[in-house]
């Protein structure tokens, strides 16, 4: 796997990270998708499933839709959703690319307890490492905007990479590539922020007063941002209002100390007990003996 | 009742049935709660290491599960009648501060269990209950919505808390307390002394049982 360019931030069920040396020259990236520009052609679907060498899967035949799949899954990482909106009468068809949004806060990264099967690397990318997932999928639970899907057949969790294999190797991701419009753009962050906020006041300009950038901070901002004409309904675009990682956060916190105080508790009070009380003997010499001379 | 009475110079506490039964929830239950210790801390995440590694552990821990909750069911419908809280266990619970510190002679007599066993079956099978039901939620988390399966994580580890604490009670009585349990659970006798002292109502109905089989 490659290093220079996929410095690591965060790992699973570990604690404390050495980072190794340098910092990724690029800062962290973003990949920032304009959904009023996009024209649902699939050019992305193609190129992720080609680039990560995702063959046709006859499993899941066609279902007669525009939709390419219901749903994403474990051989199909990003998805435009079809999504049909009534607006005062009027069909709009919100077509949404969606994937991973690789969480600044990764719900799943946090929820999993392998360590080292998932990773946040310096440029913001979170990835799983197959290696050492073991198919728990907590990541499911733990991810805001269910992403995850789980192989039927190797028993591990897949989602979309934001090709950080291409990242690390200073290309942009497959999809943003293939796009014929430029509703998918790649950069550094501020570049992206940058640009979104920009395309936000034309948006506005052109009559979509609620235009706004999808960046949400419940995750702390993800790597994955969007401009959504109608952004005060996120909803219409199938993405959660205020998506937040929380019981993750229980469990990390009140449950471990919870679990904690009866397991070590429960241990130490059984010790201090046997030290004071000790055991009860009936049937010969200890501490019962006393009470033996009673049941006679 | 037959089997209950005297053998073997001590009196049968738990036919082999039972002692096999028992066996089969404790065994299981050791096994899911030190690899369910293990997915629920990182740190206890080695634990996975003795089980087989990571995804053995992943595998087999909700089939156990299911495996612990039928024998659970077993159990509870073995000793259904015996588990009965009755009159007199509340008489026991008022004196359980006795009985924590050792003077069962100011305890007043129990039946086949006493009241606070009878009140940790009852814990451990509630506590199994939800485990299982949120456990099924954690096995397939694709198959629910978001509220249920992030509930079901709370309600698993809840009750797998509640549950181990008993276990710990439970041990460290059965064990290392009252002295005489290890072999009534294991060989299934118990000396005529050691059922007077601690279970006084249970000696006396077998007692009873006895002369009038003998008339």
């Amino acid at each position: 796997m490659p290093r220079v360019g996929l410095e690591v931030k965060a790992v699973s069920a570990t604690k404390r990270v050495s980072p190794g040396l340098g910092h990724p020259p690029t800062g962290e990236v973003t990949k920032l998708v304009d959904v009023s520009v996009c024209i649902g052609c699939k050019a992305c679907e193609v190129a992720c499933k080609e680039w990560n060498d995702l063959p046709p899967n006859p499993d899941r035949p066609f279902t007669g839709s525009y939709q390419t799949r219901p749903d994403l899954d474990y051989d199909f990482w990003q998805l435009i959703k079809f999504n049909e909106v009534d607006r005062g009468g009027r069909l709009v068809w919100t077509l949404t690319k969606f994937q991973c949004m690789h969480c600044e806060d990764p719900g799943c990264l946090r929820a999993c307890p392998a360590p080292g099967a998932i990773v946040q690397y310096a440029n913001g990318i979170v990835d799983f490492v197959q290696e050492n997932c073991i198919g728990c999928q907590f990541c499911v639970t733990g991810c805001p905007f269910d992403v995850p899907r789980i192989s039927p057949t190797t028993g591990k969790v897949y989602k979309c990479t934001l090709c950080s294999d291409r990242v690390a190797a200073g290309l942009e991701p497959a999809c943003v590539k293939a796009c014929p419009t430029n509703a998918i753009s790649f950069g550094t962050r501020p570049k992206m922020l940058a640009q979104a906020e920009e395309r936000v006041q034309r948006l506005k300009a052109d009559g979509y007063t609620e235009a706004t950038v999808y960046n949400p901070p419940g995750v702390s901002g993800t790597h994955v941002i969007y401009v959504l004409p109608f952004g005060n309904e996120p909803e219409l675009y199938g993405l959660p209002k205020n998506p937040r990682v929380t019981f993750v956060n229980l469990w990390k916190g009140p449950l471990k100390w919870l679990g904690n105080t009866v397991l070590f508790g429960g241990i130490l009070g059984a010790v201090l007990h046997y030290f004071r009380f000790g055991p009860r003997e009936v049937n010969g010499k200890g501490a019962g003996a006393s009470h033996q001379e009673r049941v006679q | 009742m037959e089997q209950r009475t005297e053998q073997d110079g001590g009196i049968l506490r738990y036919t082999l049935g039972e002692r096999i039964v028992h066996w089969v929830v404790a065994l299981s239950f050791v096994y899911l709660l030190l690899t369910g210790l293990a997915l629920f801390y990182p740190p206890f995440y080695w634990l996975v290491g003795l089980f087989g590694g990571g995804p053995v552990v992943r595998y087999w821990h909700p089939i156990v599960g299911v495996i612990f909750f039928g024998a659970l069911v077993v159990m509870l419908l073995m000793w259904a009648r015996d588990m009965r809280l009755e009159r007199h266990d509340r008489e026991w619970l008022r004196h359980m501060g006795d009985y924590a510190v050792g003077r069962e002679e100011a305890v007043p007599p129990s039946g086949r269990f006493n009241a606070g066993q009878k009140l940790l079956f009852y814990l451990q099978f509630l506590a199994g209950t939800l485990l299982l039901l949120s456990g099924v939620v954690l096995w397939f988390p694709l198959s629910f919505g978001r509220l249920v399966r992030e509930a079901s994580f709370v309600v698993h580890d809840l009750a797998a808390i509640a549950a181990m604490g008993a276990l710990i009670l439970h041990i460290y009585m059965g064990v290392f307390v009252i002295r005489g349990s290890w072999e009534a659970i294991t060989r299934g006798t118990v000396s005529r002394r050691w059922a007077e002292a601690h279970h006084g109502l249970w000696f006396r109905q077998l007692r009873a049982a006895g002369s009038r089989s003998q008339e």
